[in-house]
């Protein structure tokens, strides 16, 4: 082999004469001949990836470089890398005379001081993989050096025991065929840290959370994945029949998992918990009395259908819709634009227009805003990488933003990928409208392409690797876009949606977050999501039935109380697991148990917060700004902030706001003062609201009792010449707006 | 003047009249009627600080009504005193007084004849006032039977009843959802329309059909009509709401309701015409096209085939729609192709492209002949930013005026879509396309100018032709050029109001924009008429005369980025004196003559001022319009002289020899107060009232006195009268508050502000000699 690669010769023959002074060039020169070849590409860089040099807090290129020494992210541009480890700095990273003493294992060993602490203590395999590779006069690459085609992890699948463990192996193979050990040199990431850990040397370590969880691993841009079942192991029996698919692989995946499922909720849970997922209010009280007495077999079906027919239905998921379609308000100029746009989707939702036409009206939007709302989208979003990271993340469940300026760390996208995407909104054209700042759209006539900016190359438009053929300058290519979306083998469209609105009724996505679906995060129940994507696909993307179909099914109406074995429960669904009700949502619920309402600007009295169409509204709120309605900045749902604070708590028990509610003239407390019925009905008709249920006797007695009690301080009154006041009532409508059972939907 | 004042009372609010006919049996009423004319303008003038008032309609309630009947009809308007008839655009709507139980009129209610014969469709309602013409308000003539709503149906259990085949009047409630109920039977189809916008309302409605509770069967937000077929017998409900929930007088409706047949074609409501529309249709245009497009033509393979030249109808449907199309064509043929959609009040940009076709089947190859898209705006329009940069009208139009040069003999392909139709499926959306030899024309368009007069100006008033006594009104006018005609096009405004005249600054050769100066002698009487307005040229050496067509704001907007302007072609152009106030300034040429100057050599000519106003700042910068001359530098005028020159330096503008028109303009801040006659009047009304209530405080004080020493037999009489004396006292005091109210507000009003406004020149006429 030859001593120095033709790449670096120039760089080396420097060195050499460097070396030549201080006498060691033969020593070192005789040693390399009779040792294996160090790869820079094959066994250097890895050792750089494990050991953290090249993430975005380090070294990274993407995020800064310290100090100015910049590697590509984990390694992905090993070129790039070798030209800044061996001539950037004047070559002062390496020094071939002293090996051991170059600047790079210096520091990287913290025998000079280093930032990021020692990486590579002196002796460790890492460390002498990179000194021999200095040692042998640091080349990039033998000429018929291997190239990595795969990784693979061992095993693939297992079951792993509750508090038990598993060791992975990482197996590299070449272009030659050949294969390599590679555990030491990978990395390893679990995709559920409170289910199971993994350690650098891929030891992996089950936690006592039963459920399945999956270990990536990643080396030289290649990635593999460990799916483990950790089962409970409970005898599962007596499960509900099942009404749908949905049930056959819920209850399939409990079986093999051993989580007994709990039964099925009581009717007066199930109403609320329906109504609350599908038209993001309570029942009315009335609503509540009649579904309750009704003894119909199919009542449930019929309050689902109802739900999916009211407005109440379109108002909540338009409010989804829009916060992701990031409708907002930045200047005062925004509101036709926003209200345009919120009525659109909430139009659409009532009229159940098929999710791939709503999809593809607002990605082949063209017009003006009032013509064809959807064009507001272009309004807020206004690049080509805006648009193409929005719709990937969105529709497509796939977070591409990574890939802009480097190869997508866990998955297969490259920047080709990146911009051939973004090639599809290129030939959107824009006019001035009389409205500042808003354009009417077009499509501008030409030959969609797109500049990889890195290699300079144009790009025609294609998805994910998907080629659009040649899609003429006179045709939009974004409805090309929008047919290869809706396409029924499309692996990404109907599962992105599925995975959302699954994640909207379990408050957990079977791939979570539920907008990042990978090959390196599967589902937690893949022939689940599969069936569901099948069905969304067949009913032709109507999104009214997939809702209808999984809140029918009886895996949705299970209960929230745990039994014995399935608290631990995470994301098996054995349970309907809790959650606080969004900030619209509980403004809404407090407004019906207070009696009270709330004033938004510009829209009519009575507006609910669920059908507000922007997000200006939290700045006049601080109710839903504690509650963490969004800014609709974002396509993430993330941006919603569901966790629970002090502000919240203190907002609920002492603001001025929720005080006027309580104490609004005409509002619940005062009515219920005046009201001549028994002191019990008035109190059935608040649980009947807050909660859709009767109240328990103990829950009565005491509610009654306290209404009726002496007043502080005067024990001379009887008990029957009590007669509730409106403070009493809205002491007892505080009490109980300040329960769990008020707050989440169960 | 006083008594002038008295007829007042007609544009007075309806509270406003009740006070007056109170007062008018005191001998206070015509005084008092006087004064609250003034008061009742004042905020109208100081929201303004840019542009002189001008008098504006701004509602009429009905605002429109069925052949043949009789309308009672109420109108708002600013700047308006001395109301005389409600005017209209067509003498089949002819309007009187609304008279009380006295035979005195009552302000602002009109009785509106629609005869029988008068034209189903959009009129103009102006009225005239001390100031001159007002700006036009719509007002429709249908042939069904109309209704008023009043507004007291927000809610579903206050919905209003509404016939079926009926029109309603209405005006939205802000944050409010109006309310109606109509019946009809199962399979019955109803058309559920909606008259805003292009009846000048500033609505932007929202149509909902709702079953009998309420919930939202179809919804209707982009102002199309709703094709209803109601599912079973019953009641339905129709919701209208503005898109932002606003609301407010000025955001009036029509709602029709019209029972229809399986097929029948469903008209809709009338309305007026964007700017854009001007250039539609070429003079001599048969109504129909002579034939239509055939589908499938959406690709070569079915490409229809046509021969030039053609004219041929057709539709931009379904979704992302091409109509294709193959002729053959001679090489040197020019063919231009003009297509009218968006011209036709439709939202689509057409586009064509043609192509050669060069071989068959899988040998066939395309070059790109022509793309022709949109018809450019003849000049710069405003783009809203921080001032003004050109004006708020876009005579442009997202349709296609354009050529194609044939370079080879063969077949071509035109291939016409809609760059908005990618995703929309409305059969509605139609074009008509013309391609033709060459056939050099022109349209005109003009209204009233607006250019930069303040600093981050954005005003988009509207401004009726209401001239003061000598004053120069600048009339911007812009040119769509057809099939390559370049010359000049001359501009001649007739039948003007006595002391008024008109000057067509021409559009020159190869460009798009002229002025006329319409200028009022300073004497020039109080007067209307309606003024025609043509475009002269020389075309393949015949004159051909165009008519020119108006534009003007609907309303207007003193911010265009707060309010987006809404400016539409007018009917009619009048033109008025008001007669009752004067220009701030009066620049004029000393000497009424034709200024001869040798070309290259300097013109000096001296310029008379004529001040009525007060001004802010010393000095009046101008500029210069007219062919020839409107490079020549912006020079100053002191505005405390009487006299200027303007220095003309034919060397440097390199003005060729011919006769030519020119005028001045510029901006100046006059101090200017609103209506100041009303101040002595409101102190006359002020006096008389406390001498009244004085008198009436002596006659209570003497009748408690009296009361209270009248003997026991009496003293029930006498207590009666006195306390009939001090109700008359109480209200005698009450009615000198009020009279002082209003003489503040009338001396507030009165009181001098600074109001930039355009000045121009009166027209000079030059001849430069070789």
């Amino acid at each position: 082999m030859a001593l120095f690669s033709k790449t670096s010769m120039s760089t080396c023959v420097l060195r050499g004469l460097l070396a030549a002074l201080v006498g060691c060039i033969s020593v070192n020169a005789f040693a390399q001949d009779s040792d294996p070849t160090v790869s820079f590409v094959n066994d250097v860089m890895p050792v750089f990836t494990k050991a953290g040099c090249n993430t975005g807090a380090c070294h990274a290129k993407a995020g800064g470089g310290q100090n100015g020494f910049q590697l590509s992210l984990l390694g992905f541009e090993p070129a790039e890398d070798f030209e800044s480890l061996t001539k950037e700095a004047r070559g002062r990273r390496l020094f071939p005379a002293v090996p051991e003493r170059s600047l790079v294992l210096m520091k990287a060993s913290n025998q000079t001081p280093h930032g990021g602490g020692m990486r590579l203590s002196q002796g460790s395999p890492g460390y002498l993989q990179i000194l021999k590779w200095i040692e042998q006069g640091s080349p990039y690459q033998s000429g018929n050096e291997p190239q990595l085609k795969s990784v693979e992890v061992q095993p693939q699948r297992g079951i792993v025991a509750m508090q038990g463990q598993q060791q992975l192996k990482a197996i590299a193979t070449y272009s030659d065929g050949s294969t390599r050990d590679v555990t030491e040199l990978a990395l390893f990431e679990s995709n559920d840290v409170a289910m199971a850990d993994v350690t650098k040397e891929g030891l992996v370590q089950v936690h006592d959370i039963p459920g399945r969880v999956s270990v990536m691993l990643r080396y030289q841009g290649q990635a593999a994945v460990f799916s483990a079942a950790v089962p409970l192991g409970a005898a599962v029996e007596n499960l509900p029949e099942p009404r749908n698919f949905i049930d056959d692989y819920v209850f399939a995946n409990l079986k093999e998992i051993g989580i007994p499922p709990s039964p099925i909720c009581d009717d007066a849970t199930f109403l609320r918990r329906v109504s609350l997922d599908i038209a993001g209010r309570l029942p009315t009280e009335t609503e509540t009395a009649e579904f309750l007495a009704d003894s119909e077999n199919q009542k449930r079906d019929q309050v689902i259908e109802r739900l999916l027919k009211s407005p109440g239905y379109a108002d909540y998921f338009a409010n989804k819709w829009t916060t992701l379609l990031k409708n907002r308000r930045d200047d005062a100029s925004d509101i036709t634009s926003n209200f345009a746009f919120h009525a659109w989707i909430r139009d659409s939702l009532l009229a159940n227009v098929p999710y791939d036409q709503l999809v593809r009206e607002l990605l082949a939007a063209t017009g003006t805003v009032i013509g064809n709302p959807p064009v507001a989208w272009y309004k807020r979003v206004k690049e080509p990488k805006e648009q193409l990271e929005d719709v990937a993340q969105l529709f497509l469940g796939v977070r591409l933003q990574c890939a802009q300026c480097h190869h997508h760390p866990f998955e297969r996208w490259s920047q080709d990928d990146y911009y051939s995407l973004s090639a599809f909104f290129t030939q959107v054209g824009r006019k001035p409208t009389a409205t500042a700042g808003e354009d009417l759209i077009f499509h501008k006539r030409g030959i969609a392409m797109a500049k990889n900016v890195k290699t300079g190359i144009e790009l025609t438009p294609a998805a994910f690797g998907d080629s659009m053929g040649e899609i003429p300058a006179d045709r939009d290519p974004r409805l090309d876009l929008a047919d290869w979306m809706a396409s029924p083998t499309n692996p990404f469209f109907a599962r992105a949606l599925v995975n959302r609105y699954w994640k909207h009724f379990f408050n957990r996505g079977l791939i979570e977050p539920e907008d990042d679906i990978r090959d390196t995060n599967p589902p937690t129940n893949p022939e689940l999501l599969s069936a569901l994507e099948k069905h969304f696909v067949s009913s032709h993307y109507d999104l009214k039935d997939l809702v209808r179909v999984i809140t029918q099914s009886r895996a949705y109406q299970l209960s929230s109380l745990p039994n014995e074995h399935n608290l631990v429960d995470r994301q098996n669904y054995s349970r309907y697991y809790p959650r606080r009700l969004q900030a619209e949502v509980m403004l809404d619920a407090i407004d019906d148990l207070a009696g009270s309402k709330t004033v938004f600007a510009n829209l009519p009295p009575g507006t609910r917060a669920i059908a507000l169409p922007d997000n200006s509204y939290n700045n006049a709120s601080a109710f839903l700004r504690v509650f963490g309605r969004p800014d609709n900045a974002s396509v993430c749902e993330c941006e919603r902030s569901q966790s629970s604070n002090l502000a919240q708590s203190l907002h609920l028990l002492n603001s001025s706001e929720i005080r006027n509610k309580l104490s609004v003239g005409n509002g619940r407390a005062a009515e219920l003062a005046k009201s001549k019925a028994a002191i019990g009905d008035r109190v059935r008709e608040l649980y009947a609201i807050a909660f859709s249920r009767e109240p328990r006797p103990e829950e009565l007695e005491t509610a009654v009792s306290y209404l009726t009690e002496p007043e502080s301080g005067d024990r001379n009154e009887t008990v029957e010449n009590r007669t509730p006041t409106p403070q009493d009532f809205r002491d007892l409508i505080w009490a109980l707006m300040n329960t769990k059972e008020f707050l989440f939907n169960h | 003047m006083i008594f002038d004042l008295c007829t007042d009372i007609h544009q007075s609010g309806r509270s406003v009249k009740r006070l007056a006919l109170c007062l008018a049996s005191r001998r206070l009423g015509a005084l008092y009627l006087a004064l609250m004319v003034a008061c009742c303008c004042v905020p109208h003038v100081f929201a303004q600080s840019v542009c002189l008032p001008a008098p504006r309609l701004l509602t009429t309630f009905p605002m429109g009504g069925q052949v043949g009947t009789t309308v009672e009809v109420s109108i708002t308007a600013d700047n308006a005193e001395n109301l005389e008839e409600l005017s209209f655009s067509h003498p089949g709507l002819t309007s009187a007084p609304v008279l009380d139980d006295n035979g005195l009129p009552i302000a602002n209610k009109y009785l509106v004849t629609i005869a029988e014969d008068c034209p189903v469709g959009i009129h103009e309602a102006r009225v005239m006032t001390r100031l001159g013409i007002s700006s036009s308000r719509v007002f429709c003539v249908g042939d069904q039977p109309e209704v008023q709503c009043l507004g007291k149906n927000t809610t579903v259990a206050t919905a209003m009843p509404l016939d079926l085949n009926s029109i309603c009047n209405a005006a939205m409630t802000k944050q409010s959802v109006d309310h109606f109920l109509f019946a009809a039977t199962k399979g019955q189809r109803v058309v559920v329309d909606c008259a805003a916008q292009g009846v000048d309302s500033k609505l932007n409605p929202v149509l909902i059909v709702a079953d009998a509770s309420g919930n939202d069967l179809v919804v209707e937000r982009r102002g199309g009509a709703i094709d209803f077929v109601a599912p079973a017998d019953g009641s339905y409900v129709v919701k209208v709401h503005d898109l932002t929930f606003n609301g407010g007088p000025n955001y009036f409706y029509r709602l029709a309701i019209q029972a229809a047949s399986t097929d029948e074609n469903v008209a809709r409501l009338p309305a007026t015409r964007a700017v854009s529309s001007f250039s539609w249709p070429p003079v001599g245009l048969a109504l129909q096209a002579a034939s239509s497009e055939v589908e499938p033509n959406n690709d070569k393979a079915v490409a229809q085939q046509i021969t030039l030249p053609c004219d041929i109808s057709g539709s931009f449907y379904p979704a992302a729609d091409v109509d294709t199309f193959e002729f053959t064509a001679s090489k040197g043929d020019v063919w231009w192709v003009e297509v009218a959609s968006a011209r036709l009040g439709l939202p689509t940009d057409p586009s064509i492209v043609v192509q050669k076709v060069n071989g068959t089947g899988a040998d066939e190859t395309v070059v790109d002949v022509a793309e022709l898209n949109d018809i450019l705006s003849p000049v710069k329009i405003s783009s809203n930013g921080y001032s003004y940069d050109g004006p708020p009208y876009n005579a442009g139009s997202s349709d296609i005026i354009g050529k194609i040069e044939i370079k080879e003999d063969g077949i071509h392909r035109l291939q016409l879509s809609d760059l908005f139709g990618g995703t929309r499926k409305d059969p509605r959306n139609i074009y008509r396309m013309i391609i033709r030899k060459a056939a050099p024309d022109f349209a005109i368009v003009g209204w009233a100018l607006h250019m930069g007069i303040r600093n981050g100006d954005r005003n988009a008033l509207s401004k009726p032709i209401a001239l003061r006594g000598g004053s120069t009104m600048p009339i911007e006018v812009v040119a769509v050029r057809r099939d390559g005609f370049d010359g000049e096009i001359e501009l001649v405004m007739d039948n003007l109001p006595e002391g008024v005249s008109a000057t067509g600054l021409k559009i020159p050769k190869g460009q798009q924009r002229g002025i006329v100066l319409l200028t009022a002698d300073q004497n020039a009487p109080r007067g209307l008429t309606i003024a025609t307005f043509l475009g002269r040229a020389t075309i393949n050496g015949e004159v051909v005369i165009r008519n020119g067509q108006m534009a003007s704001m609907k309303w207007p907007v003193p911010d265009a980025k707060q309010e987006i302007p809404a400016p539409r072609l007018l009917a009619d152009l009048p033109v008025s004196v008001g007669g009752s106030e004067f220009a701030p300034i009066t620049v004029a040429v000393a000497e009424d003559k034709v200024w001869e100057v040798t070309a290259g050599e300097k013109l000096t000519i001296p310029l008379a001022h004529v001040r009525r106003y007060e001004f802010s700042g010393s000095k009046l910068s101008l500029k210069t319009f007219g062919t020839g001359f409107d490079n020549n530098a912006a020079f100053d005028i002191a505005l405390d002289a009487d006299t200027s020159e303007a220095v003309l330096d034919l060397a440097k503008l390199k003005t060729p020899p011919g006769e030519y028109t020119i005028a001045f303009y510029g901006s100046a801040v006059a101090k200017y107060g609103y209506l100041p006659e009303a101040v002595p009047a409101a102190e006359a009304v002020l006096t008389t009232a406390k001498e009244q209530a004085a008198a009436f405080a002596l006659e209570a004080k003497n009748l408690a006195a009296a009361a209270a020493s009248a003997p026991a037999e009496q003293k029930a009489a006498v207590m009666a009268e006195a306390q009939a004396a001090a109700a008359r006292q109480k209200a005698a005091d009450a009615e000198v508050k009020a009279a002082d109210t209003l003489l503040k507000k009338a001396a507030a009003a009165a009181r001098p502000k600074d109001i930039v406004d355009i000045v121009v020149s009166t027209p000079i006429s030059i001849r430069v000699n070789p």
